[in-house]
């Protein structure tokens, strides 16, 4: 099962853009206020290692951020790479989806769909990757 | 000749460096597009990622293009990029267990839960050179497109498969087959190589973190002399994975985690020799190694996990034989960066000439001084002292 923040980082950015926008739609101009960003950063990756399980630091990546309030509701986006636009309509989805009342509920079935179209993305990756897979013969 | 110190030559600098952009156009050849390099030159891409620490596939791409295909260059213009941006956070610890494996193997068992893919890989072909690549065009995208499609209909697309296994490292703990680790003194965070000079002995967190960037030869050269016999090295590679890895963050409000992407990683796992450590009332167990990497990097995981369980061995002494360099932490960590030890021998194209006129005064002397001594009267002394000395 995919979350929510998954499904909408890793699908196409135009989707969810597509989304974000169907959001703004229902406010004014002045309903968005940024905090930050969008802005290019780092995250450092903590991988945990397979041998003991402990925590090291990986390296660095390079995600773009914004943070945002929408009509006074704080939204947080974040995406892997340089796309401000992603991260942006990230952090309007982030804001809606938090509103007291759930006013955009409409949007979950549309996110739902999207989720769809990833997981059976993931399931074509994966069989490309299957058909490779060994049948040992034992002598 | 006169050895002086001097100063200028700033137009020169900038005509070499307007002659290395003439002549990599010269030839008359389309230029590169980052996707292309980004696409079609994979593991250049991963290898600067890696080790200039830097996961960001497009600006890499940049990199090697600028460094004209010089991996070490290019990682260096990564590294050197990262400093200019902020960090905000650390991310959730992942495993590698949340992977979506394309590729998954297994040296130690031949049945592993989930089984085995060889994925992407060119491991089991014949090295000859393909000619066919030599004329590339467009429709070989299209071909690649439907060879892609025959694959995916031949791997039978299932619901919910997404390539997530268990880690065959999790089965030998079960067992209690792996030597524990040793254990360290607990710290709030994992040790931070780019916030903290490195010590010595470190703790193991840091040992992975600097081997992550290292450079891939430094690591492989290490790692090749401790199993050829410069060490006590017995690989046997228990899990090789490649894939895509989500990524979490706490989310700055709530703190529940926020998936912000995937990223390509490959990761090993590698047993050496059982043993029955320093503690003979303990059944003998494997040591075993991690190593980690961005993009697809297979040598560099595999070098990285022999040194770490190497590197293990010497610290709960149950080396057996010759140690070698490889077991020495601080002579593997503080040599096999790749952007540290470039950088100093690069450093000697640089004039040196201050310090190579004190060379030759020393040297003047030093012949003056020979000179001397293979007169007949330096050597009567020079005799006579050695007598004295006996």
């Amino acid at each position: 099962m995919l979350t929510t923040s998954h499904i909408l980082s890793c699908s196409p950015p135009h989707l969810v853009c597509a989304l974000a926008e169907q959001v703004l739609a229902r406010y004014d101009r002045d309903a968005v206020t940024f905090i930050s960003g969008p802005r290019c950063v780092l995250v450092q990756l903590r991988m945990i290692e397979g041998v003991a399980e402990t925590v090291f630091n990986a390296g660095e990546i390079l995600v773009t951020e914004t943070r945002l309030e929408l009509a006074g509701q704080f939204g947080f986006g974040m995406v892997i790479g340089r796309d401000p636009d992603h991260a942006t309509a990230l952090a309007v989805l982030d804001a809606a989806l938090r509103m007291p009342g759930d006013p955009h509920a409409d949007l979950r079935p549309r996110i739902a769909e999207l989720g769809q179209a990833l997981s059976a993305a993931y399931e074509r990756r994966f069989a490309a990757a299957a058909a490779t897979r060994v049948e040992f013969e034992t002598f | 000749m006169g050895y002086v110190a001097v100063r200028g030559g700033s137009e020169a600098v900038a005509r070499a460096e307007e002659l290395v952009e003439c002549l990599r156009l010269l030839g008359g050849s389309t230029p590169l597009q980052l996707p292309q390099i980004r696409d079609q030159l994979r593991h250049a891409v991963s290898r600067a990622m890696h080790e200039g620490a830097l996961y960001a596939p497009l600006l890499a791409a940049l990199a090697v293009k600028q460094a004209e295909g010089d991996s070490i260059e290019a990682a260096f213009l990564l590294r050197a990029y990262r400093t200019t941006l902020p960090r905000v956070m650390a991310s959730l610890p992942v495993s590698g267990r949340e992977m979506f494996c394309l590729r998954r193997i297994s040296a130690s068992f031949k049945d592993i839960p989930g089984g085995q893919m060889l994925g992407p890989a060119t491991d089991y072909l014949i090295r000859l050179l393909q000619p066919a690549l030599a004329h590339e065009d467009v429709r070989a995208v299209i071909a690649a497109a439907e060879r892609y499609a025959a694959l995916v209909e031949a791997g039978k697309p299932q619901p919910g498969a997404w390539g997530r296994f268990p880690k065959v490292t999790e089965y030998m703990r079960q067992e209690q087959m792996i030597v524990d680790v040793p254990a360290e003194p607990a710290r709030e965070e994992p040790f931070d190589i780019t916030r903290e000079p490195l010590t010595f002995p470190c703790p193991r967190s840091a040992r992975l973190q600097a081997m992550a960037q290292a450079d891939t030869g430094s690591l492989m050269s290490l790692a090749y002399s401790s199993t050829r016999g410069y060490g006590d090295a017995h690989p046997t590679l228990v899990e090789l994975r490649y894939g895509y890895l989500p990524v979490h963050v706490a989310h700055p409000l709530t703190g529940e985690p926020v998936t912000i992407g995937e990223i390509e990683a490959t990761e090993a796992e590698i047993a050496s020799k059982a043993h029955s450590v320093t503690n003979h009332a303990e059944p003998p167990r494997f040591n075993v190694g991690y190593g980690f990497a961005f993009g697809q990097s297979e040598l560099k995981v595999m070098s990285m996990a022999i040194l770490d369980s190497v590197l293990t061995q010497a610290r709960i002494g149950s080396l057996a034989g010759e140690s070698g360099p490889a077991a020495n932490e601080e002579f593997v960590l503080l040599h096999t960066d790749g952007i540290e030890a470039s950088g100093f021998v690069a450093h000697y194209k640089l004039p040196h000439y201050v310090t190579f006129a004190a060379d030759l005064s020393v040297l003047d002397r030093a012949r003056d001084h020979h000179a001397q001594r293979q007169s007949r009267l330096g050597q009567l002394v020079d005799q006579a002292l050695t007598s004295d000395s006996r």
